[in-house]
């Protein structure tokens, strides 16, 4: 699959799942989390985070709003793809994270923000070409 | 037994409290050009007793299909349940061959048989009795016999879903089965009539029929031109 | 919560109780449909659904198949990571195991996320009994426990509750009015349970999946509180069914493309989060102990019967979507833990058709609940095998097995077919006077036997 596919998917699924999606650049609020990715995932429009010394855990569930960097060329298809890769060298939390923490507890009614960050961002660093 | 003819399988319903359905579908036969053979051994398929779980029950009163009918002409039978039953679960039940039945509507479409256009604009309400849904896959069929007959299709709210008759279920929990029934009757408010290719489904849902709901009907007695007459 | 009813008795005396509940009715009808909808649209977002359901059956059959080895192969990568597992052959062992490692860890709060198991085993009470408090931080299941009772469905736990209702709850709790107001609840109920979590000595997950393969534990949740409750106290037990194993990840990925599909439409829940281990070396958060509880209950003795494939359920909850009867009495007919179709056949497997007899007949074997398993579990063949047993086992009362015996000696010849034909269509007028005062009749006009059956013309 053509790599813009893969990132004009990948772009779709996460703004359906509910991140906030921008290419480049993006204004920091001072009270986010943020997190490198170790991939993404097209098919669901995921971000992937491992927990390592310089990825608490926490970093993505405790704030409020949640940022992920996430290089272009690091976004796979799936899960498989994604298994295949970090398959043999797991670390101690592996977290897909698809959208922003949610519930449809009461009511039926979705609402975001229960537990973990209200709001997801992805920020995509292109790939530079030439 | 000649190409041209084939064994009616009346079923226990149909036999007792449906004798004009079971007359329509012999019509319908007939005017096809099909010789129809009754057994006078038939009584059931026993699949009240298999469902409810009293094999043994099931299996003395499922001898009685083996031994009226043959497997050299088609069996037809009026009854999506009763076909898929006899198809799917009465050969493991007695250990023996399969039997072939058809449902009459599967029967009718894969004979390419010719409608008689006697529904012009009804307005028909098709409810899929699980069994013959599920059980024997067969939808478009009776879907395409109707729209032959030049009734108007229209849809159900929820089609999926079970009438709540379930056989010995309707005995077992009758405020469930009759709620559900209910909703069944009341999901298609615009239709002239509900019809239904299984004899089990019609009776319970008759049972429930008030004011304000549609008649419910048979596919065969549908097709036999019932409505206008 | 409700007293203990004898068995046999709950499904009839619940299910009439939901169905004159007109806000049950409404909000059981919206609520499945909705994620019946979800489904139906996920699975069409698949290339080739049924191909990915014959893989994912595949699995959970060869997960089976090869139990003994798998578990025995977790264990071994759990232990390999800094792990412990511990086997329990009955909810009793599971729950005393929890209780002492909680114990040993000196907790006085646990916090919980979801598990179904863990009602199960009743898993609150024993750490309770030990005075340990136990606070459930999934949103519905949070609810419950501030109400005081069960779970209406498995992935909708509170799916009978008002805003209004909540609102009551949450004013009490944080001892100032809140309004039913979505977004305040919402905001409250994080404020309550962060608390929570950043307290909590010990936090309890179930277990969606292990993978004997690499001794992970797969936790699927949307809100999140799996996550906080698996990475901020400094212990984490996780409970798990022993049929949650899968061989390898390969498989969970093809699992895990469904599960979340099936149950509530989304491609992945928002939170799939793979644990392999406890914290490592540098790591500024996470337990520093992790146990995992292998919990039996019933499940291994299911192995090489009939009833096997039953072993195969990843409990999504798409049976219970589907069901005619599930969408008319709730979960609360069924049990305190599993409803509808899939509780309807797992229940009686556990625990013995003794104590959950009418829950195979809870069903008109409509067959939507086969074609909505994502792992093609063939749930209407194994509620039939159910009623078999029953029969056999003679659990059915013998009024029932004689009257079919009667009926089919009667019917085992077309004479006998005819006399009972007779005498019914006698009895029927007077059947049809008596109709508005016998239980199973009223609320029904019986239909006419015509003078003539359709053999006599």
């Amino acid at each position: 699959m053509e790599p813009r596919d893969t990132l004009a998917r990948f772009i779709e699924n996460a703004r359906a799942a509910g991140f906030q999606v921008t290419v480049g650049e993006a204004s920091l609020s001072a009270d986010a989390g943020v997190s490198e990715a170790l991939y993404g995932l097209a098919d669901s429009g995921s971000v992937v985070l491992a927990a390592s010394p310089q990825e608490p855990r926490s970093r993505s569930l405790l704030p409020d709003v949640h940022i992920s960097y996430l290089a272009e060329d690091r976004i796979l298809p799936g899960l498989r793809e994604l298994f295949e890769l970090e398959g043999t060298r797991l670390p101690s939390a592996l977290a897909i994270v698809t959208g922003p923490s949610r519930s449809s507890d009461i009511e039926q009614k979705v609402t975001v923000g229960v537990h973990g960050p209200r709001e997801e961002h992805v920020v995509v660093i292109p790939t530079d070409h030439g | 037994m000649t190409g041209r003819s084939v064994q009616l399988f009346a079923t226990c319903l149909g036999d007792l409290f449906l004798p004009d359905v079971v007359s329509d579908a012999v019509w319908l036969l007939e005017q096809a050009g099909y010789r129809v053979e009754f057994p006078a051994a038939q009584v059931c398929c026993g699949q009240p007793a298999f469902n409810a779980g009293h094999y043994r029950a099931a299996r003395r009163v499922a001898r009685t299909f083996t031994r009226a009918f043959s497997r050299s002409a088609p069996i037809i039978a009026p009854s999506g349940s009763c076909t898929s039953f006899v198809a799917n679960s009465l050969p493991a039940l007695l250990d023996c061959q399969p039997y072939p039945i058809h449902e009459l509507s599967q029967f009718m479409a894969a004979a390419d048989m010719a409608i008689p256009r006697l529904n012009e604009g009804v307005k028909v309400a098709y409810h899929h009795s699980c069994h013959m849904l599920r059980g024997l896959g067969v939808a478009r069929e009776p879907e395409s016999l109707l729209d032959a007959s030049g009734a108007i299709r229209v849809p159900l709210r929820r089609p999926d879903l079970c009438c709540g008759f379930g056989g010995v279920f309707a005995a077992r929990h009758p405020e469930l089965s009759c709620s559900m029934a209910d909703e069944k009757l009341s999901s298609a408010p615009r239709a002239d009539v509900i019809v239904t290719a299984d004899p089990g489904c019609m009776l319970h849902l008759q049972t429930r029929a008030a004011a304000g709901t549609p008649p419910v009907m048979h596919l065969a007695s549908f097709l036999a031109g019932r409505v206008k007459r | 919560m409700r007293a203990t009813t004898k068995p046999g008795a709950r499904f009839r005396s619940e299910s009439r109780q939901v169905l004159r509940d007109r806000h049950a009715q409404r909000v059981l009808d919206e609520a499945t449909n909705r994620l019946l909808e979800g489904r139906l649209a996920a699975w069409e977002t698949v290339d080739d659904v049924q191909s990915l359901r014959d893989q994912a059956c595949e699995i959970r059959r060869r997960a089976i198949s090869s139990l003994d080895s798998n578990l025995e192969q977790f264990a071994d990568a759990v232990t390999r990571v800094g792990g412990t597992v511990y086997f329990a052959k009955t909810a009793q062992e599971a729950a005393d195991r929890v209780v002492d490692i909680s114990r040993a860890a000196g907790a006085t709060l646990a916090a919980k996320s979801k598990s179904m198991l863990s009602e199960e085993i009743r898993l609150n009470e024993a750490l309770e009994a030990a005075g340990i408090r136990i606070v459930e931080t999934d949103l519905g299941e949070y609810i419950l426990q501030l109400a005081g009772e069960p779970p209406a469905h498995i992935i909708v736990p509170s799916i009978h509750k008002t805003a209004e209702d909540v609102a009551r709850l949450f004013s009490e709790v944080a001892k100032r009015p809140v309004g039913p107001d979505l977004s305040e609840l919402t905001l409250t109920a994080r404020g309550l349970l962060r608390e929570v979590f950043l307290e909590a000595d010990v936090g309890i997950t179930g277990v969606n999946f292990a993978v004997a393969e690499t001794g992970s534990i797969c936790l699927v949740t949307n809100e999140g509180n799996g996550r906080l409750v698996s990475s901020l106290p400094r212990v984490h037990i996780a409970l798990m069914g022993m049929e949650r194993i899968v061989p390898g990840l390969a498989d969970l990925a093809v699992l895990l493309q469904l599960l979340g599909r099936s149950a509530t439409g989304q491609t992945l829940s928002a939170y799939t989060t793979l644990i392999t281990g406890p914290r490592r070396a540098g790591e500024a958060d996470g337990p520093d102990q992790l146990h995992v509880v292998v919990v039996d209950n019933g499940r291994s003795a299911l192995r090489d019967t009939e009833y096997s494939e039953m072993l195969h359920c990843i409990r999504c909850g798409a049976c219970l979507n589907v069901c005619p009867v599930y969408r008319k009495v709730g979960g609360t007919a069924y049990s305190r833990v599993y409803s509808g179709p899939m509780g309807a056949v797992l229940l009686p497997l556990l625990q013995g058709l003794a104590r959950a007899p009418d829950l195979p007949n809870a069903s008109t074997l409509c067959g939507a609940c086969a074609d909505a398993c994502p792992v093609k579990i063939p749930i209407p063949d194994l509620l039939l095998l159910l009623r078999r047993d029953l029969v056999e086992q003679r659990v059915t009362a013998w009024p029932e097995r004689l009257a079919f015996e009667i009926w089919a000696a009667a019917w085992s010849s077309p004479l006998g077919y005819r006399a009972t034909a007779c005498a019914a269509r006698a009895a029927l007028p007077l059947a049809r006077r008596l109709a508005p005062y016998l239980p199973g009749l009223s609320g029904r006009r019986l239909p006419v036997m015509p003078r003539h059956s359709y053999r006599d013309r």
